[in-house]
């Protein structure tokens, strides 16, 4: 087939200005803003810890904290700590994860499968799962096992309920396009129903992983011999302020690096939903 | 000349969520000859998209029979493809990989095929588009990669749902007289929706009128014009006197489906 183009009636392919580049402020403008807020309230933090809550079974001055994990490190304390709940959470996010995309797929094309699930997943979620962890203990004991069915427990249903909702939500339009051009089932789920899901489905991991980090903490409370959760506890029956504080900033910067990771993996996964707006 | 396409006595009623039940389409008989192309033309409503969906097999008919080269429409077949009136395409897939979709789930995609949709995507002006997604395209454009991406598959039977509709009036007359040359060269057999009743006579061999909801065939006219035609035809005595009267025919339907009389 000979085509004529209609380019030039279209004006495609005409030279355009660059557009202007933006300085440095104004591209990073959000991030220093954010960077500037936690300046500001870490060194709150370590005046209020020298000059005014003196007080160091109350509260400790940043630097201490700072401190007192060298001395963890230094000790090969806080190398355990880390790995153990890393490994918790990792094998029970990661457990989470396939269970509650498979499941949620599942009950997404299987209407008798959902109907079967729905209730106890409805009754599970509204559930303060993390009330069962003593259960777990006694069912499976101390080890590492009870960790993992807590964190799994906790994080797989927003998982499952975001994986669910994302394949039902896939637009019917784009589904009977699919059907139009002879899509079979399995080419419509994983062509259209999947990927359009996606970006729904990371959001769900991202809300699985903010509880499961709860989750570690939890499961670590009720007998463990290790990790941040165990070092948090210890630290607190043994008024040791710094190492508490150091455990707790170690969790809230594991939750916020993975989370931003999760974050900028969906707007990867969906550029279409955030078309830039002018503010 | 055979009937690639037949409509027999075919209607369509839908059940609505509240239980009231919508008939889009009554009696609707008609036929499409092989290499012929037919427009429909209507108010708004009358069940023009329905008519395709069931041609394309995406809907059965709850009444009459449709069929293609004499069988019954069991399903989407490779031998049909579908120009969407909302252009359904995929968002995160490129233009390109929207245009190659087809082709893919039926297993056609070569590096022939590659180079058939750039071609494509070129005859509809969106050359140099081929990496950028539906949602950094203008309206007119995605309805252009919506027809590259039903002609890619290369169909005997191609159906279009008011494919031009958001194009500017330049770009449509170009686009009209370009698929006129892919549809002679191809020999496609072609089933046109479109509210324009000029368009509709620019390029058909026949032009059938449906009355309003339930859309119920109203009038088949034959257009004699001759081919190739110019753009210029349009302002001839003879087309004039053709816009009349599918002008007149459909007048009616039209001020009784927006409540204003005549
Ligand atoms: N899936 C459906 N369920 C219920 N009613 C439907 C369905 N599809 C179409 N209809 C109804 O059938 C009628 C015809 O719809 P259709 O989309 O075929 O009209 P149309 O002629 O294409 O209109 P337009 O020119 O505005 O695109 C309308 O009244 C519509 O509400
Ligand atoms: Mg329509």
């Amino acid at each position: 087939m000979t085509v004529r183009s209609v380019e030039v009636e279209l004006g495609v392919g005409a030279a355009l200005p660059r557009a202007r580049r933006r300085g440095f402020f104004e591209r990073h403008q959000s991030r220093i803003r954010a960077l500037g807020s936690i300046v500001v309230v870490f060194a709150l933090w370590e005046l209020i810890g020298r000059f005014v809550i003196t007080n160091r079974l109350f509260f400790v001055p940043l630097s201490s904290v700072f401190a007192s994990a060298g001395d963890l490190w230094a000790r090969g304390e806080l190398q355990l700590h880390v790995r153990t709940s890393f490994l918790e959470f990792a094998l029970g996010f990661g457990a989470a994860a396939l269970a509650g995309i498979a499941l949620g797929a599942a009950m997404a094309v299987r209407r008798a499968l959902r109907d079967y699930l729905d209730p106890w997943v409805a009754f599970l979620y509204a559930t303060p799962t993390v009330a069962l962890a003593p259960l777990f203990i006694l069912w499976f004991k101390l080890g590492i096992e009870s960790k993992v069915a807590v964190i799994l427990l906790v994080s797989i249903f927003p998982i499952l309920l975001n994986t669910l909702t994302g394949i039902e939500g896939t637009d019917r339009h784009l589904i009977e396009a699919a059907r139009s051009f002879g899509a079979r089932p399995m080419q419509i789920f994983a062509k259209v129903m999947l990927p359009s899901a996606l970006p729904v489905i990371v959001t769900g991991l991202r809300l699985g992983l903010a509880r499961g980090l709860v989750g570690v903490v939890v499961a670590e409370l009720f007998g463990a011999k290790a990790g941040l959760g165990y070092l948090i506890l210890y630290s607190a029956q043994t008024f040791d302020m710094a190492a508490l504080f150091a455990g707790v900033l170690i969790l809230a910067l594991a939750g916020v690096v993975s989370s931003e990771a999760l974050k900028a993996l969906e707007r990867r996964l969906a550029p279409w939903r955030f078309v830039e707006v002018e503010r | 000349m055979t009937a690639k396409l037949e409509l027999r006595g075919v209607s369509k009623w839908f059940e609505t969520r509240s239980g009231d039940v919508v008939e889009a389409l009554r009696g609707v008989t008609f036929d499409v000859h092989a290499g012929e192309f037919v427009s429909v033309v209507g108010a708004s409503g009358c069940g023009k998209t329905t008519l395709l969906r069931l041609v394309d097999g995406l809907l059965a008919p709850s009444r009459g029979e449709v069929l293609l080269d004499g069988r019954p429409i069991a399903g989407p077949g490779l031998d049909r493809a579908l120009v969407f009136q909302l252009d359904a395409l995929f968002p995160w897939r490129t233009v390109l990989d929207n245009v190659l979709f087809g082709l893919e789930v039926q297993g056609r995609l070569g590096e022939e095929a590659r180079r058939a949709a750039g071609e494509l995507l070129r005859f509809v002006g969106l050359g140099g588009f081929e990496r950028a997604y539906p949602h950094e395209l203008s309206g007119g454009m995605r309805q252009r990669t919506n027809l590259a991406r039903a002609l890619a598959v290369d169909p005997e039977v191609l159906l279009m749902d008011e494919p031009f509709a958001s194009l500017d009036a330049q770009t449509r007359e170009i686009m009209q007289a370009e698929l006129l040359r892919i549809w002679n060269a191809r020999r496609k057999t072609v089933l046109f929706i479109t509210h324009q009743i000029d368009e509709a006579i620019y390029l058909s061999d026949r032009v059938v009128v449906l009355t309003r909801r339930p859309g119920q065939v109203g009038d088949v006219l034959a257009v004699d014009l001759p081919r190739p035609r110019r753009l210029d035809v349009k302002r001839t005595p003879a087309f004039g006197a053709l816009v009349d009267r599918v002008w007149k025919r459909i007048e009616t339907e039209v001020r009784e489906s927006v409540g204003v009389p005549a």
